[in-house]
């Protein structure tokens, strides 16, 4: 029982880390239209500068500094790899696949290739139902939350946000009414991708930080939009959450593989019976 | 008195398929101008290319003697220029209120928010609540009122009766005459003969591109074969 829970409460930790990186996918999916195969690879690239500019300046200069870093990459990634490839939906699965292998192999070549772990910057336990549980595990949790819900504060309530939304659901009516769709597109971009960068920082101390993470959680990530229903982001957070728990449940009685396994099947699932996904007329 | 819009020669196409053939027209200011012609026949096209969301492959469109060629598509409702896209472009998960204020950069004149709420007591007790959750008719006022909260000079008006119950038809057009009597130019597209008839003071008739007769509403009801002619229908 006790593993059981300590499982669910790990799922809970991870889940919500996933979660905000598939709201930087789902926000410039639903934006630009692209599937951007490179998204895992940003969680990537946000775990290892974490763990690099943790060693010299300390964890909590690196949690601030990665986002902004990831920020900064989006907008010149848009600019140089999306906006030109823009019209050709096919063709930016190609660019953000070689942009992928790019920042996988730049990683390799500068950081190594081994893999390495980062000393948690909160130490120790406190007793949660029983068990003795890492402070910094909670501290993601409530950290990747705070997060999240800063996002959708963003958009509900700042002019921007509106924006986005805007764009979102009509981009010709958006533009004839004065908002710059461009630019509102590529810092959209540039925020999934410092979504994704701040997920990575955030996991750093409790994953291993290597070149090919970003390969895992990229479908995790895909998934969760599926299963939440795309364009959904609140239903993204809660299939992110579910998806977590049940791959760690699963991988801990069973094995990964077979967690894998399910969350396909759990998606097929739901693209059978609910195809707008499981959380379907609850987006706004 | 120059023109507030001027079109010449206009050119477009979707793809390949050329839809704009040399479109040439012009609105006065404080003008209703209606645009009429049978489905395909590149009407809608011309208000896309005039905002510049479609590509103008060549001519000229000025507004205030100002070419727009040089404004990017966005900054062009900020020149005065307003727009209510077929089908009315309401943003059904933004708020009433959202949709109003939407693309402004500065909090307009506090005037015409309150005119608007005023004119239209539903929009202010919904402005908390989804644009999606309007009707029809609600939903081109609300259009309409957007428009107005950019103090446009002329505003382009694809179909704004297409799809709205009959009785609510006339509250649409007394709107329309409304926006005009506040010396704004319109544009309208219509394909309700009626409503063009009554709102507009010059009429241009359109066939594959072009525009191919041009008339003033009473010319225009004199003439049962032109009409019958360019929009298959009888007076």
């Amino acid at each position: 029982m006790d593993l059981v829970i300590a499982l669910t409460i790990n799922g809970l930790v991870w889940g919500l880390i996933v979660a905000l990186i598939a709201l930087g996918l789902s926000i410039i999916f639903g934006l630009l239209d692209i599937i951007n195969v490179a998204h895992g690879d940003f969680f990537m690239v946000g775990t290892v500068l974490a763990l690099v500019i943790a060693g010299t300046t300390g964890f909590w200069i690196a949690l601030v500094l990665v986002p902004l870093l990831g920020l900064a990459m989006g907008l010149v990634v848009e600019r140089l790899i999306i906006r030109p490839t823009i019209s050709a939906a096919s063709l930016t699965i190609v660019t953000t696949f070689g942009l992928s292998m790019i920042l996988q192999e730049t990683v390799r070549a500068t950081f190594g290739a081994q893999p390495r772990r980062m000393a948690a910057p909160i130490q120790g336990t406190i007793p949660l139902f029983g068990l003795e549980y890492d402070v910094y595990r909670l501290f993601a949790a409530a950290f990747a939350a705070l997060c999240i819900v800063a996002f959708f504060l963003f958009l509900s309530r700042t002019t921007l946000g509106t924006w986005i939304r805007a764009v979102r659901q009509d981009r010709e009516t958006a533009t004839a009414l004065g908002i710059p769709v461009v630019r509102v597109c590529a810092f959209t971009f540039g925020l999934g991708t410092a979504m994704a960068l701040l997920g990575g920082a955030i996991a750093a101390p409790i994953t291993t930080v290597e070149f090919r993470t970003g390969v895992d959680i990229l479908p995790v990530s895909f998934m969760a939009v599926v299963i939440g229903g795309l364009g959904n982001l609140k239903g993204t957070v809660a299939a992110a959450v579910l998806l977590a728990v049940l791959e760690g449940l699963i991988s801990s009685f069973a094995d990964p593989t077979l967690a894998r396994i399910t969350s396909l099947a759990v998606m097929c699932m739901v693209l059978l019976v609910k195809p707008r996904g499981l959380f379907a007329g609850a987006t706004r | 008195m120059s023109p507030v819009l001027e079109v010449a020669d206009l050119l477009a196409s979707i793809g390949r398929v050329p839809v704009l053939r040399g479109v040439t027209l012009h609105v006065n200011p404080g003008e209703t101008v209606a645009l009429l012609g049978r489905n395909g026949v590149g009407k809608t096209s011309t208000l896309r290319t005039i905002l510049g969301l479609l590509p103008r492959r060549g001519g000229r469109v000025r507004f205030n003697d100002k070419d727009l060629a040089t404004l990017a598509a966005h900054q062009l409702s900020g020149e005065g220029i307003g727009y209510v896209p077929q089908g009315r472009g309401i943003f059904g998960n933004l708020t009433v209120e959202e949709n109003l204020f939407l693309g402004l950069r500065h909090r307009p004149d506090p005037s015409i928010p309150d005119y608007i709420y005023a004119r239209f007591p539903r929009l202010k007790e919904r402005r908390q609540q989804s644009a999606g959750t309007l009707s029809g008719g609600e939903q081109q006022i609300l259009a309409l009122g957007r428009c107005l909260m950019r103090s446009p000079r002329l505003i382009l008006l694809d179909e704004p009766t297409e799809g709205i119950m009959p009785k609510l038809v006339n509250e649409i057009r007394r709107e329309i005459a409304a926006i005009a009597g506040r010396g704004v130019a319109v544009l309208l597209i219509e394909q309700n003969l009626r409503t063009a008839l009554r709102l507009a003071s010059r009429i241009y008739l359109m066939e594959k591109g072009v525009i191919v007769h041009e008339a003033t509403p009473q010319q225009l009801s004199a003439d049962p074969s032109t009409v019958h002619r360019y929009l298959g229908v009888s007076l």
